[in-house]
């Protein structure tokens, strides 16, 4: 089949199809439709579409009342009520308000006339550096009653609680060895990093109290009877500063030459680590926990504060009450932890003649 | 071990380095201390004729018991003096008490006058420091008021060393509960706030609910249940006579709490299905109308300036808590953690809402700030509810129920930093507690 009879083909069936579809045997339309119709009266068209017509508009249509103001509020009165006619308990014995009893201010006490210097304790017979086994951090400090900056281990019920971790000290069996002072084993007070809530105690899974493991029993021969300071595993950076402070500076406080070379930072370190370990602002009040004090304070050579020197140069954040409060913690702090004095290094007196510290509890307020 | 030896070296080199050229005296800087109850000594006070014998031990104890069950002060047991304290006017020996580690010593005297009153005198000293804290004080009453006596000197010793007031002479009203869950009797009562000297409001005949002490502590608002409808109540403290808030027919009224001016109450009214709050000045009766939402407010409280409201809502879907003022209008959230919140009460101090939080099975008290910053949860049991501050607002009272069909409903306490967590003990299960001012 070839290219013109396609041509053909398709064009005659186009054709027919404009034929067929195009209306071209269809006869002209009719001018006109006709249409049965019935023929009804004037009142029956009336009634069909009188219900289609919409309603006279009214103007006088009685609104409804407002609500009244208070929405519908209660009706409240405070008149007596006399519905509930209830019996007074037998037992009600009203509670009689003691009375208030009367203040009045007192005389000021009388001076004591005795020395109130306490007694001077014996230093150990071995200084011995305060050695704590190193703690690994804990996702949740456990409870304890005191907070610290540094946790200590619950000690042993037997224990006496001392500002330093002391093994006790016994007298040794062996001839050529220095004869010790018998004291009682000592260690530092349990203490947490953290107060722990009764709601966050249960988010911790660690046991809340474990019992350090006994010391082995003294073997049976003499040669082998512990000395106290082998005992001692490691120490953390407070005691290692104090040890530093007393290598550095108690070696040469025989000198007795005053002036001399700056404290260094560890002798600088260990004064203030052992202030703040008397720092108690467990009792002081959120306002006095925001003040900041600056506190003076005239040392003696041999270390410790003079109580009466001690005075607040200045404050800030707080109230004159709450200064006051803060100062006297201050105050307390530096006369407690000063019974052995300071072990500040003799030579360096003129450099720690007078002191100024800075009591600032911006990290204890929430501990 | 090598690196041991290294640390340790470098230590050293630091810790010999020295400091920098120093001018003038030499400045450091403390930022870490210790929180530990702070030792304290009262001995018994001394009996200044025969009459006064029988309280000289018996006010030292009660001053004792007041700071040791602050958590903040712990007492130092008499075997430990060195020292006796035999005569009020004698000095004080610093030294002794020194020795024993006593940092607050309280002496004091007691006798009683030719007319029958208690005189009780007692100083204060600060051991360390070597001086007397603030001037001493002498109180005069009546033989039966020692124990109020003994809380005022508590009161005393507490607000010259914290700096802050006290609580100990301040009572707590509560719901008295007995006999078991499925039919327990409750009936109002008053006690001082260690749990002395209970006195009952109200019989059992019918359920009362939330009491709330005024501004001034003279009455009780209360909600009962007697006329089959809970129905608020003021409840006269010293005749016991009551009178009710006269609301609507067929309404419920509860959640009462008094504004800090003593005469306008703020509580829940439910009327037709809604609960919404409501004012009303009790001279008066005039309501006012504070929110207007489908949802359920309740549990309002004031702040103490009285400005604004601090309600529990279910606007969100879960109930939370919002702040508004106090003559309502536009409330804002102040809860975002997860669970529910309710219950809240705004501090004496304005700064804190303490709060019952639903989480994950069990109940907590907590506080916030009032932008809901800081939530601290205090507590977690099976069931703690209901709190209410201390006149000082470092205390919280609330109620814990254990668990069970023999379960009781008993008060706690804990501090605002949450140490310090114990139970009030009373004769029966308590619940609903609501504390006092300061009594004057």
């Amino acid at each position: 089949m070839n290219t013109g009879q396609i041509i053909s083909g398709a064009g005659h069936a186009g054709l027919i199809c404009w034929a067929l579809l195009g209306g071209f045997f269809q006869s002209a339309p009719a001018p006109f439709q006709v249409t049965e119709v019935t023929a009804i009266s004037t009142e029956e068209y009336a009634a069909l579409i009188a219900p289609q017509q919409a309603p006279d508009a009214v103007s006088n249509v009685a609104t409804p009342e407002p609500p009244a103001p208070g929405d519908m509020a209660p009706d409240l009165s405070s008149t007596a009520d006399d519905a509930p006619d209830v019996a007074q308990p037998d037992v009600a014995d009203t509670p009689p308000l003691e009375e208030a009893p009367d203040v009045t201010e007192i005389s000021p006490p009388v001076e004591a006339e005795v020395s109130d210097e306490p007694p001077v304790l014996e230093p150990p017979s071995e200084d011995v550096a305060v050695l704590v086994p190193e703690i690994s951090p804990r996702p949740q400090p456990r409870p304890a009653p005191r907070v610290a900056p540094e946790p200590v281990a619950q000690p042993e019920p037997d224990v006496k609680i001392d500002d330093v971790d002391q093994p006790k000290a016994e007298p040794s069996d062996k001839p050529d060895e220095v004869v010790k002072e018998d004291k009682p084993e000592t260690a530092r007070e349990e203490a947490t990093t953290k107060i722990v809530t009764e709601a966050e105690k249960v988010a911790n899974a660690a046991p809340s109290k474990s019992v350090r493991p006994r010391t082995r029993p003294a073997a049976p021969k003499p040669e082998q009877t512990a000395k106290p300071a082998d005992t001692k595993p490691t120490t953390d950076s407070s005691s290692v500063n104090n040890a530093l402070a007393e290598a550095l500076g108690a070696g040469e406080s025989n000198t007795g030459k005053p002036g001399g070379p700056p404290l260094t930072h560890g002798e600088k370190d260990a004064l203030r680590v052992a202030v703040q370990q008397c720092w108690n602002v467990g009792s002081l009040s959120s306002e006095a926990l925001n003040t900041t004090v600056v506190v003076s304070v005239a040392m003696t050579e041999n270390g410790k504060p003079k109580s009466e020197t001690i005075r607040m140069l200045s404050s800030s954040g707080g109230t004159g009450n709450s200064a006051q409060q803060a100062f006297e913690a201050a105050k307390r702090a530096i006369i407690r932890c000063a019974k052995s004095g300071y072990g500040l290094p003799r030579d360096k007196y003129d450099h720690w003649r007078d002191i100024e510290m800075t009591f600032n509890p911006e990290n204890m307020r929430i501990k | 071990m090598m690196k041991q030896f290294l640390t340790l070296l470098m230590a050293l080199f630091i810790a010999g380095m020295p400091a920098f050229a120093q001018d003038g005296p030499l400045r450091i800087e403390i930022t870490e201390g210790v929180i530990e109850p702070l030792p304290y000594a009262v001995p018994n006070f001394v009996a200044d004729n025969a009459a006064g014998a029988q309280f000289g031990k018996q006010i030292a104890d009660v001053i004792a018991s007041d700071l040791t069950g602050t958590g903040l002060f712990r007492e130092i047991p008499d075997t430990a003096f060195i020292s006796q304290i035999t005569s009020f006017a004698s000095p004080v020996q610093f030294a002794d008490w020194k020795a024993i580690n006593a940092q607050a010593l309280v002496t004091g005297a007691v006798s009683v006058d030719d007319t029958g009153k208690l005189v009780v005198r007692f100083r204060i000293y600060d051991v360390f420091a070597g001086q007397e804290l603030g001037n001493g004080l002498q109180l005069v009453g009546t033989q039966d008021g020692w124990r109020r006596m003994a809380h005022k000197v508590a009161d005393q010793v507490y607000s010259r060393i914290t700096g802050e007031g006290g609580y100990f002479d301040s009572r707590v009203v509560f719901v008295a509960e007995t006999g078991p869950k499925d039919k327990r009797a409750k009936r109002l009562a008053i006690m001082d706030y260690d749990g002395a000297n209970v006195s009952y409001l109200t019989d059992s005949t019918s359920i009362v609910l939330a009491p709330r002490f005024s501004p001034a502590g003279d009455r009780v608002l209360y909600t009962s249940y007697e006329t089959g409808f809970p129905k608020i109540y003021v409840l006269d403290v010293a005749s016991v006579n009551r009178r009710s808030l006269n609301t609507a027919e067929g309404t419920m009224s509860f959640a009462p709490r008094f504004a800090p001016d003593g005469r306008t109450v703020v509580y829940s009214l439910t009327q037709g299905g809604n609960t919404d709050l409501y004012r009303m000045d009790t001279g008066s009766g005039v309501s006012t109308r504070l929110t207007n939402a489908p949802s359920i407010e309740t549990a309002p409280s004031y702040s103490p300036d009285g400005r604004q409201i601090v309600f529990e809502s279910d606007r969100s879907g879960t109930p939370q808590l919002y702040i508004m003022p106090a003559d309502g209008g536009e409330a804002r959230r102040i809860s975002f953690g997860q669970g529910r919140y309710g219950t809240p009460v705004w501090s004496p101090r304005g700064d804190l809402v303490a709060f019952t939080k639903q989480s994950k099975g069990r109940f907590h008290i907590g506080v916030m700030r009032l932008d809901g910053s800081e939530e601290r949860l205090l507590t977690a049991s099976f069931l703690d509810e209901g709190p209410t501050w201390s006149p000082n607002g470092r205390v919280i009272m609330f109620t814990r129920e254990t668990q069970g069909a023999q379960g009781r409903a008993n008060l706690y306490s804990v501090d605002i930093t949450g140490r310090n967590l114990k139970q009030i003990s009373t004769e029966t299960g308590a619940s609903d507690p609501s504390w006092s001012p300061l009594q004057k």
